[in-house]
């Protein structure tokens, strides 16, 4: 048994413990691979017509930074409010997050955004440039000219639109229905062009007499006057009483000249045109069907304006065109002939070819032609020339010596007719024109080509300006290099929209507004694809804690001294937005 | 104030007695009832320490590390899997000199699964360098657990408590808890001899080579010796506060006697009952229960078994191709020992098998009944099994 | 020494009838022991608990095979399992149930106690009719024919130990140990041999 005394002396303890600091092992010197932060290219933007810094905008919206967004939105694009609503969305079609479950619901978010810029009346607050000596005349009021007209005035010129009819918005006005755009949306959109500096006379029809004149007074010209004209069937009956355009049938709509219709109407056309007649007959109280001579999966609208007419009760005949219409007993005889696909062509789109004598009759009581449109007046077709001419994207640029420039935009020159196009449109030409009067015709393309969006088509304002957006790499960022361990599989937001039933009763708008908190949700559910949005990953997982927190816009930056190069924050990035690349020696 | 416990909730009243700083633990059965009060008493305050939950016992052993090295008095609790789990990190709070403190509730290792008594799970950890003490009733357990954190501190080593599964742990008896002062008493605050600060920044346990190494080591054995002094003088204190006390072994009727019973566990009560019939019987029986194993008491256990003619070791616990692995330590205690009895080796209990009366009873008889041990184990109580695979 | 088995399904209380009749018999001055049967538990299989008591130290930690007493909490148990298994001669066998139980033919050589403990709980509003919480009344059952523990120690440690419906509990205890029905010759159980 031990005594009682207390034990006193206690062995000593041996550890190994250093009070040195490992500052002193500089573990950079290690370093043969360097991290760096480099934001990269969002295949949705590149994809977006226009432009838009989609990733960016959904990292705001996700923060709550509405604002911001919107106005990220407004550098690249003066109508977040139209394209909310009809523009065909061909970036959600790129979305990374395809891969993963679903797309962002982008188009839902840019609606939602226009919708709280609306509501609190935000003001935009981006600086125009200072102002230049050259005035540009903008002919057409239509979304490429007032895109033009805005641009323009954000690169510092003075511009005047003249616009044929009493009021301003063109194709946005008169040929989309009610139930896609309110007009509010529009005037509120026009009106803010119009604070921002941009000058509109409407009721001025230009003649080819005012081109000359107008000639005398700018320094260049852009053409935005659309494709107004209906193309004809040309088949024996086509003036029958009961036979109309369908392009002019919406415009009288939208003028308050609202008809009614009863019996069948046939619409003959795979167009947004031949889509919109159709529903639009359907809400006036008519059986509709759409006659197309491909399949509908060919047809050039928007599918999902395709299966929002089929949910209308809308009837789709496909492979049949009409060769012969006659009147019998105040109906209209439509002769059909089936068609049938010869091919595909590399777009999966069918080549057809008459089935035989195959035909088929019809009786309806009205028929609306909707097979394309093309440019009211001859010379506003594309030059022949190549001299002192540039053809870019979405426009086409006539400039010889001692002459005011002549643009052609919009539908005249645009690769594909949409709103979204026609922005772009107007968006190349406002570009194209500051590099020309500026740097000079050869300047043009090499300059234009620096401000793609990854490898372009698309043109970036911001890119152009030299803002943050210019320091971004052109790559697209693949879905592949993600690092998707970080997501978490949540389904895109369901897009709310009237009931099918209170569709047809009236032109009232069919998609409905979302809140802040699912809008956030759902901008949440965004990849931000190349772009850092302070995830932090890097800096918890950096092994030598050489990520270092700053106010720089960054947030952050890498203390070489000792990153050794492991190269774990690259990996760690969800969002491929930072490189590792060999040091240079 | 005596009060009728379970056996778990005797670990948890002394830990939460103890003032434990930090406890941290993964739920496993049969130990799931300490912990499961520990963290009631940290959600209501009865009890002011951080309970980390973590996803595994390795976690827990290694958020311990962590905590203890910042110099704060530390609890873990296991059983069977999840010791084995531990088993790095064993080495690791030991070569650290961290005073954690853990209750083991000693259930048999799978496969089978089985969450019955056995005392594997701890034994195979018996080279972790921590101290292990094996308790017979749940007075022990709360007296001896207590008791671990004064050890622990001391000597710079964790500690383990170790009870048997069911028979201890899901067992309700009678446990005298004593007020907060006289624990307070016995166990002032911790006043750790290292730890982390921020204001003095210091790394521990960063590379050691060759050249250290062995010393660090044979400084982990000084304070193991240190231990067997040490733990007699904490009992003195513990006796004088609190008024119990069991010794690093316990000698019953083995000052006579011709055969010695050697035991550890819930075994050890059993076998006093079976102590006192033999003795009835006019049997010259004795019982030396072993409660502390590392650092192993061989001193005691020499002079305890010097006048005896046999001693019979009950082992539930087994080392697969060596014998009962408290027989293999009394023999290694006694082989340099001049004149000392042979020793028999019993395995008896393995898997929660009970342990009666008549089977120790049945372990004294063999022992008598027999000059020299014939094998290194004789395992008691086996039956013939009529459901084995790959026979025709 | 006295051993006592519960027999009861997963969920009726059965090991907490142990443990509270434990710390009855320690407030009355007893050596206590009590445990569930070791393993896994699941509601609604067959549980079985054990209690010892003893006028001095328990030393003895196996489990328990020669009960003095058996109790019954789920009649429907007697189907199922053999309660008598062990069952000393002269022992208590007391079931839940409003009647004799069908096999009291073959329980020769033990005393029989009926009390209605489902009713009982029921009448005072502990459990369901599906799930009737019967173990209190069952101590109070048992405290009759044993002729221990005091009805006061058996009220003290519900009152310490439930946490919900104490005062019901001890009611529906008191209640059974009034209303407990026996069914074989021995009438006086404060004379019974039950005694540690």
């Amino acid at each position: 048994m031990a005594s009682k005394e207390p034990l006193t002396n206690r062995s000593p303890l041996v550890i190994p413990c250093s009070y040195l600091t490992t500052e002193g092992n500089k573990t950079g010197s290690w370093r043969f691979l360097r991290p760096q932060y480099e934001e990269k290219t969002s295949p949705c933007s590149a994809a977006c017509p226009s432009g838009e810094d989609i990733a960016r905008i959904q990292m705001l919206t996700a923060q709550g930074s509405f604002k911001e967004a919107w106005e990220t939105i407004l550098v690249e694009n003066p109508f977040p409010g139209v394209c909310g609503r009809v523009c065909y969305h061909p970036c959600e079609l790129q979305c990374n997050r395809r891969e993963f479950d679903e797309p962002v619901a982008i188009h839902t978010i840019e609606r939602f955004l226009a919708d709280t810029a609306s509501r609190y009346e935000l003001k935009f607050g981006l600086d125009k440039l200072a102002a230049k000596k050259q005035k540009i005349a903008v002919i057409g009021s239509g979304p490429s000219g007032l895109a033009a007209a805005y641009f323009l005035a954000l690169l510092g010129y003075e511009s005047d639109v003249f616009e044929a009819l009493a009021e301003p918005g063109g194709v946005l006005r008169w040929g989309i229905p009610l139930y896609r755009l309110p007009p509010h949306i529009l005037n509120e959109e026009v009106s803010r062009l119009q604070d921002f500096g941009v000058r509109i006379h409407c009721d001025k029809p230009v003649s080819q007499n005012f081109l000359k004149e107008a000639k005398k007074s700018y320094d260049a010209i852009f053409l935005g006057c659309g494709h107004s004209q209906s193309l004809p069937l040309s088949i024996p009956g086509e003036g029958l009483p009961g036979v109309e355009d369908g392009f002019h049938f919406l415009n009288k709509i939208r003028r308050g000249d609202i008809p009614t219709l009863e019996g069948t109407v046939a619409v003959i056309g795979g167009g947004n045109t031949a889509i919109d007649a159709a529903r639009s007959a359907a809400r006036l109280g008519a059986k509709v069907m759409v006659i197309y001579r491909r399949r509908q999966q060919d047809m050039r609208a928007f599918a999902e304006e395709v299966e929002m007419a089929l949910e209308e009760g809308i009837e789709i005949r496909e492979l049949e065109t009409p060769v012969e219409i006659a009147s019998q007993k105040g109906d209209l005889l439509v002769t059909l002939q089936k068609m049938r696909v010869a091919q595909e062509d590399l777009q999966g789109k069918a080549r057809i070819k008459p089935l035989g004598r195959k035909r088929e009759k019809i009786r309806v009581q009205h028929l609306f032609i909707a097979v394309g449109n093309t440019a009211a007046e001859d010379w506003y077709d594309l030059p022949s020339k190549t001299r002192g001419v540039t053809k870019l994207n979405n426009c086409v640029l006539e400039h010889r010596s001692r002459e005011p420039v002549l643009v052609y935009g919009g539908d005249l020159a645009a690769s594909i007719k949409s709103v979204v196009h026609a922005v772009a449109s107007g968006k190349e030409a406002a570009m194209a024109l500051d590099v020309l009067f500026k740097e000079g015709p050869k300047a043009m393309e090499s300059r234009l080509k620096s401000c793609l969006v990854g490898e372009g088509p698309s043109l970036s304002m911001e890119i152009y300006l030299g803002g943050p957006r210019a320091k971004r790499n052109h790559s697209i960022v693949s879905y592949e290099s993600l690092n998707t361990d970080y997501f978490r599989f949540a389904p895109a937001i369901s897009r709310p929209r009237l009931l099918r039933e209170e569709r047809l009763q009236s032109f009232a708008e069919i998609n409905l507004k979302i809140g802040g908190s699912l809008a956030i949700r759902e901008a949440e559910r965004c990849f931000n694809c190349g772009l850092c949005n302070q995830c932090d990953n890097c800096q918890l997982f950096c092994p030598e804690i050489a990520v270092i927190r700053d106010d720089n816009p960054q947030g952050r930056h890498i203390n070489y001294d000792y990153c050794k190069g492991c190269g774990l924050c690259v990996v760690e990035c969800p969002r491929n937005a930072m490189v590792l690349e060999e040091e240079r020696l | 104030m005596k009060q009728v416990l379970e056996g778990s909730h005797a670990v948890a009243e002394a830990v939460r007695l103890a003032r434990t700083q930090v406890i941290s633990a993964y739920p496993i059965t049969p130990q799931t009832h300490i912990v499961e009060r520990l963290s009631e008493y940290c959600a209501d305050s009865t009890l002011a320490a951080k309970f980390l939950r973590v996803e595994s016992e390795h976690s827990a052993l290694a958020a311990l590390i962590g905590a203890a090295s910042c110099g704060v008095r530390t609890f873990t609790a296991t059983s069977s899997q999840g010791l084995a789990l531990m088993h790095e990190l064993l080495h690791w709070a030991s070569g650290a000199r961290l005073p954690i403190v853990m209750a083991n509730v000693n259930r048999a290792m799978a496969p089978g699964w089985n969450i019955w008594a056995d005392q594997t799970d701890s034994l195979a950890q018996r080279d972790t360098g921590w101290l292990q003490l094996y308790c017979e009733h749940s007075q022990e357990v709360f007296d001896t657990t207590i008791q671990a954190f004064r050890l622990a501190e001391w000597l710079n080593l964790p500690v383990m408590v170790i009870l048997d599964a069911f028979f201890l742990s899901h067992t309700y008896e009678p446990v005298d808890v004593p007020r907060q002062n006289s624990v307070d008493r016995f166990l002032p605050s911790y006043q750790p001899r290292f730890k982390l600060d921020i204001e003095y920044p210091c790394a521990f346990n960063q590379l050691a080579p060759p050249n250290i190494y062995m010393e660090m080591r044979h400084n982990i054995q000084a304070a193991m010796d240190e231990a067997l002094i040490f733990f007699d003088q904490v009992e003195d204190e513990f006796e004088d506060i609190i008024g119990r006390r069991y010794g690093p072994v316990e000698a019953v009727q083995c000052e006579d006697a011709e055969i010695i019973l050697i035991t550890s566990g819930t075994v050890t009560s059993t076998s006093r009952q079976v102590l006192t019939e033999l003795r009835d019987k006019g049997e010259k029986a004795g019982l030396l229960k072993i409660k502390l194993f590392r650092p192993f008491p061989t001193k005691a256990i020499r002079e305890h078994t010097a006048s005896a003619k046999k001693i019979a070791v009950i082992d539930r616990n087994f080392s697969f191709g060596a014998s009962g692995i408290f027989a293999q330590e009394i023999r290694a205690a006694l082989c340099n020992h001049p004149g000392h009895p042979p020793v028999f080796g019993y395995v008896a209990g393995l898997g929660g098998r009970d342990v009666t009366t008549a089977v120790v009873e049945e372990i004294y008889w063999l022992t008598k009944g027999n000059d020299m041990p014939q094998p290194e184990s004789i395992w008691v109580g086996l039956h013939e099994v009529d459901h084995a695979i790959g026979q025709s | 020494m006295v051993e006592i088995r519960f027999h009861g399904r997963g969920g009726q209380g059965t090991v907490v009838a142990t443990i509270l009749l434990a710390k009855a018999f320690f407030r009355d001055g007893y050596y206590v022991q009590s445990f569930p049967l070791f393993g896994v538990e699941r509601r609604g299989a067959p549980v079985e608990a054990y209690l010892r008591l003893d006028s001095k130290e328990i030393l003895i930690r196996s489990n328990v095979y020669t009960p003095d007493h058996v109790v019954v909490l789920d009649r429907t148990l007697l189907e199922s399992i053999d309660v008598t298994l062990g069952l000393k001669t002269g022992g208590w066998i007391l079931v839940n149930g409003p009647e004799p139980p069908a096999y009291l033919k073959s329980w020769s050589g033990y005393k029989v106690a009926i009390v209605d403990a489902t009713h009982i709980a029921l009448n005072n509003g502990l459990g369901t009719r599906t799930h009737p919480i019967v173990n209190t009344p069952m101590l109070g059952g048992l405290a009759r024919v044993l002729g221990m523990p005091s009805m006061e120690a058996i009220a003290k440690a519900i009152q310490r130990e439930v946490p919900s419906k104490p005062k019901a509990n001890i009611k529906a205890a008191e209640m059974a140990y009034e209303e407990v029905r026996v069914l074989e010759a021995v009438k006086d159980s404060t004379s019974s041999s039950a005694r540690a």
